[in-house]
């Protein structure tokens, strides 16, 4: 089984290492990250949000729902915990 | 091929990173083990993410300085300011990890309530056993 494991994870590892020929040079200022929509939320963030961090105007202003369901994510999670370990009562009454 | 290995040696690293995690994920019998791997494999994936935001050449932390309010009539320095997408979403990939990590925590401790073991052998054996 762990030989098998092994195999499974070599393989894979080398599909991904023949992935990085593709990839940009570390740090490069032109790479396809941040050459398309990145300079628009650069550049636009202070004059629609008024917001000088950009992180937060992203995440809380133009991703302002998918933070909602964020935090819904962390109450299931949440919730979820608490009824797996809270301690069971025994009988049916309260 | 030097260059090949050196000017992009921090996908190598997340490669070879993202591979113990996935070995340790298939590997290891302990559940702990387990999910210690599936934590490399995200931080991982969090580090390669972060790695496509940064720009070389003075580039600082996408924050205005300065006179914030004044900024809207220039033109803002897009090679001054690191790509602030990579960093929000992988806020919520952390968000995200945190409460998957926790809940798995929670059902390892309900297994050994049960059982009295981690070991994903034994747990199967005593399945076996008892008929379950």
């Amino acid at each position: 089984m762990k030989v098998i494991a092994l195999i499974a994870a070599i393989m894979t590892g080398a599909l991904l290492i023949y992935g990085i020929e593709e990839m940009p040079k570390w740090g490069d200022p032109n790479s396809p990250a941040s050459s398309h929509v990145s300079p628009l939320y650069i550049q636009e963030a202070i004059e629609k949000t008024a917001t000088p961090n950009m992180v937060t105007a992203v995440l809380a202003d133009y991703r302002g729902y998918d933070t909602l369901g964020e935090t819904t994510v962390i109450f299931t999670a949440g919730i979820a915990c608490v009824l797996m370990l809270r301690k069971k009562r025994k009988g049916g009454g309260d | 091929m030097l260059d090949y290995v050196i000017g992009k040696y921090n996908f190598w690293i997340y490669a070879v990173l993202m591979m113990i995690g996935l070995y340790a994920m298939m590997g290891k019998k302990n559940l702990v083990k387990k999910l210690i791997g599936m934590n490399i494999f995200q931080s991982a994936i969090i580090l390669f993410y972060i790695s496509t935001g940064v720009k070389t050449g003075g580039a600082t932390v996408p924050i205005l300085m300065g006179h914030a309010q004044e900024h809207g009539h220039q033109a803002i320095d897009v090679a001054g300011y690191l790509n602030p997408l990579p960093h929000v979403l992988m806020l919520t990939a952390i968000v995200v990890s945190i409460a998957t990590t926790g809940v798995a925590l929670a059902i390892i401790i309900l297994i050994y309530r049960r059982y009295n073991t981690l070991e994903e052998n034994e747990i199967l054996k005593i399945r076996k056993d008892t008929g379950v």
